[in-house]
């Protein structure tokens, strides 16, 4: 079984810009985070499903121009740890 | 419980009462405060108590507690001759912990053609000594403690209390501002010699006046004059630092914050004199738009 990660609902996050990071406030924990890339695009590409780490790093891969091999994909789910550690993606049994 | 004494004081938006078990705080806070309106209806928002740490300290070495609305349990007590800061620290304690109506911002702000220069750092910036100099150089002073930003219309709110002057800047402020606005000096406190000052008439009159935030500055004291540009993320996590509500706001506080951060320019401002600091201020401001 390959685990798969769902990011937050749309509802439940407020994205805002800066020069260099990304604000994400999210609204049950009233929390304001500051991401820095590649941790906004990761939300961004998942959307609404439930994907693998391998997934998301291809979505990566076509929306932004990122290479994609073993070091992406270890990338991809160093965040995805660290996103579901905050509360913005949840693990889902795949 | 003995009888205590009481006033009430309207500072900006907010409205307090001050409950002492001793008379002599109340009458400096009076005196110093004459100027100020009564709040109309008789209710208040805060309440701040100076009471004896125990009874019977009312008479012996007596020493103020700080009580309240809101308090911190480790607040430790003052000698009865710095009453007047006990209470100015209970009313700021009692902002800090419990204004709910704009995002608070640890701040000082003056302004100027309907445009306030909001002043934030760490104690010792000198922001709340710009902003008393600045009122004399004219500015109107809108605040040297809190700078309450509307959550609405993201308007800056003026809360003019006293001006806590410290250390070097009574001296300073005693050559430009005339005796009878200065409170008594409290040598020695735990902020260091103290003295407040009244903010001139014009901020106590207009002190519902809100202004349109349009330069933030990060001063700091002590350094060769210069001014540098700030990233917006730096700003922003400066600012909710700044900020003693912004958590407890929740979403208002966050449109509040990204807005203000994304319509105000920054600068931090390095200077050693406040003739240096009013000639990098008055050369940013003449290029505002």
């Amino acid at each position: 079984m390959t685990q798969k990660y769902r990011a937050a609902p749309k509802d439940d996050l407020i994205w805002h810009g800066l020069d260099s990071m990304t604000l994400l406030f999210h609204r049950p924990s009233g929390i304001t985070h500051m991401l820095a890339d590649p941790a906004p695009a990761i939300l961004e590409v998942m959307q609404d499903a439930a994907l693998t780490a391998t997934e998301i790093a291809s979505r990566l891969t076509a929306s932004f121009d990122v290479d994609s091999d073993v070091d992406a994909e270890n990338i991809v789910v160093a965040r995805l740890e660290e996103l579901s550690g905050l509360g913005l993606i949840a693990r889902v049994s795949g | 419980m003995s009888e205590m004494h009481q006033i009430q004081l309207k500072i900006g938006p907010a409205a307090f009462r001050i409950a002492s078990a001793w008379r002599r705080p109340l009458e400096e806070l009076e005196a110093l405060y004459r100027d100020f309106p009564s709040p109309t209806d008789n209710s208040v928002d805060f309440t701040v108590r100076l009471e004896p740490e125990k009874p019977w300290r009312r008479y012996i070495r007596p020493s103020v507690h700080i009580g309240g609305d809101f308090w911190l349990p480790d607040a430790a007590p003052l000698p009865l001759a710095q009453g007047l800061l006990a209470a100015e620290m209970g009313m700021n304690l009692q902002m800090a912990l419990g204004w709910r109506r704009h995002l608070l911002l640890h701040a000082s702000s003056v302004e100027k053609d309907g445009k306030a220069l909001i002043m934030t750092g760490l104690s010792g910036s000198g922001k709340s000594t710009l902003s008393a100099m600045l009122a004399e150089r004219g500015w109107r002073f809108m605040g040297d403690e809190f700078a309450l930003l509307s959550l609405d219309t993201g308007s800056i709110f003026p809360f003019p209390r006293l001006i806590s002057l410290k250390n070097q800047a009574i001296a300073a402020m005693q050559k430009v501002v005339p005796d009878s606005r200065f409170g008594p000096e409290m040598k020695a406190t735990p902020k260091g010699d103290i003295r407040h000052l009244v903010p001139p008439k014009a901020a106590i009159d207009r002190m519902d006046e809100p202004a349109r935030p349009a330069l933030l500055l990060f001063p700091r004291f002590g350094y060769a004059p210069e001014l540098r540009e700030m990233g917006q993320s730096e700003i922003f996590v400066r600012l909710t630092q700044a900020s003693t509500n912004y958590v407890a706001l929740g979403e208002p506080g966050f449109h509040a914050l990204t807005r203000f951060v994304d319509k105000v320019p920054a600068r931090a401002m390095d200077y050693r004199s406040a003739d240096q600091a009013e000639e990098l201020i008055d050369d940013l401001w003449s290029k505002l738009l």
